[in-house]
């Protein structure tokens, strides 16, 4: 694959002297949505944390738009992609501040104006508009999600990583997020869950496995 | 004013015989630490008399390396006190740990002799060493909160901190929240105090300058000179032991990492 914005090649990752990933390999195309499955406890959040750069692999490589993932490079390469945790955990404050504190980042201080979207995205995500003054611990877990979401998609990164996005999520918030993402065309995204509706429009959905291979698209 | 009387020795032996009312009132109300009481006074007596004895040395050669070697040896020790009391590997934060220790105490201490007081020699052993400790002491306190605060905070809060990471902070913007809230307070007992001195007690200093023999006015001078001394002191150590740790504290990518705790 020549666009390809990820590219992870037999890696290799050993946790308490537990093989976690074993010769993973794994491609995702620009502007390609992967969902990888698989049960619990078998890596997958510990390969979104190696291509954060939050966990160094005992052997393989991660290359983002062709670059590779190192110590020093992710902090670079970090501004090309967004996360959303399983269960994220955005700090204290209202809604508002939460939004808005990637945007005191130096990195991010250029794009403070994309704040004109929330209250378009928090309509699309089923969320009240009223939602921005309250804090983030009165929020029910579905509703940090979605949050979490909006926080990513306004940093307006290339690559989107998410985590069991929908775990939290009742039916009709699943719905909204789903048809979210399937409206950003150019976005690419890997995301892991444990089913095929971690993220029901994917292009591709990936099982991961241990010391096998996966690449390339299902078109 | 006359100068300090002497104790003699029934004075002292008055003054341990005073242990028999803490002793009978534990006793009393069945506190079973009457022999850790009897081996802390055995080992405060042991410990101040080397210390005095060494001190009394160290005055009355009055030697500058000497002098600065003795606050060396004390900030040593503090350092290792210090970690042990953060549960930190002290093979990882010693050596960043002393260079802050030696800064927030050398800084004010110095700036005490040479600008407050005008000695002709800044190393004086009697200025240099007791108020170097007080000094010490104080970042000591200062530092166990501020750095322990620090790292179990983002330890305890470590996705929230990632996450920090994954939107584009650079280290220094992701560890900003932690380290104002790490110094806020391990300065806050320094200014609770600077708040109700003299009004809930009469402060070490002040009261072994009147017992010195010097007038209470003179007391006072020493005692808000020694606390901003103290408060600079904290100031300066807590912040620079905590920057000059993040090298260590955190993996390149910026994590934290977790072998830096010694538990």
């Amino acid at each position: 694959m020549t666009d390809a914005i990820l590219q992870i090649s037999d890696l290799v990752v050993q946790l308490g002297g537990k093989h976690i990933l074993d010769s993973f390999s794994l491609e995702v195309g620009t502007g390609e949505q992967v969902l990888v499955t698989a049960p619990s406890g078998t890596g997958k959040s510990t390969l979104l944390r190696c291509v954060l750069g939050f966990l160094s692999p005992q052997s393989g490589t991660i290359a983002l738009q062709g670059k590779p993932i190192d110590e020093l490079s992710i902090w670079s390469l970090r501004l090309r992609m967004s996360y959303v945790a399983q269960e994220p955990v955005l700090g204290d404050g209202s809604v508002s501040e939460v939004l808005a504190r990637p945007f005191d980042y130096r990195a991010n201080r250029d794009l403070r104006q994309n704040l004109d979207r929330v209250p378009g995205l928090l309509t699309q995500l089923r969320l009240s508009q009223d939602i921005a003054d309250q804090q983030m611990d009165s929020l029910s877990g579905g509703e940090k999600q979605r949050i979490a979401l909006i926080a990513a998609l306004l940093l307006d990164r290339p690559l989107l990583l998410l985590d069991e996005i929908s775990a939290s999520l009742d039916k009709d918030s699943r719905e909204a997020v789903f048809t979210t993402l399937a409206a950003l065309p150019e976005q690419s995204i890997l995301a892991v869950g444990h089913h095929a509706d971690a993220l029901p429009k994917a292009d591709r959905i990936e099982p991961l496995p241990l010391g096998g291979v996966v690449s390339g698209r299902n078109e | 004013m006359s100068s300090t009387i002497d104790i003699s020795t029934l004075g002292m032996i008055a003054a341990y015989a005073l242990l028999l009312i803490p002793l009978a009132m534990l006793l009393w109300q069945g506190v079973s630490i009457v022999s850790r009481v009897g081996i802390a006074v055995v080992r405060m007596t042991v410990q101040l008399l080397f210390v005095g004895l060494y001190l009394q040395f160290v005055f009355n050669l009055d030697n500058a390396w000497l002098n600065c070697a003795w606050l060396l040896i004390m900030i040593l020790v503090a350092d290792v006190s210090i970690l042990r009391h953060c549960r930190l590997r002290v093979r990882c934060f010693g050596q960043p740990l002393f260079v802050a220790l030696v800064m927030g105490t050398a800084i004010p201490v110095l700036y005490f002799t040479m600008l407050i007081l005008h000695r002709p020699h800044i190393l004086e052993a009697r200025y240099l060493i007791p108020i170097g400790g007080m000094i010490l002491g104080n970042c000591l306190r200062a530092d166990i909160i501020g750095i322990r605060h620090f790292y179990d905070t983002i330890k305890r809060d470590h996705r929230t901190f990632e996450l920090t990471l994954a939107q584009g902070a650079q280290l220094h913007e992701a560890i900003r929240p932690y380290l104002r809230e790490a110094f806020h307070n391990a300065v806050s007992p320094t200014i609770a105090t600077m708040m109700t001195i003299g009004l809930v007690s009469l402060p070490g200093m002040m009261t072994g300058v009147i017992l010195g023999g010097q007038p209470p006015v003179t007391a006072i001078k020493y005692q808000v000179a020694i606390m901003i001394a103290v408060f600079t002191g904290t100031a300066i150590a807590v912040p620079c032991a905590i920057l000059m740790s993040l090298k260590r504290g955190f993996s390149p990518s910026g994590p934290l990492r977790r072998d830096v705790f010694a538990d």
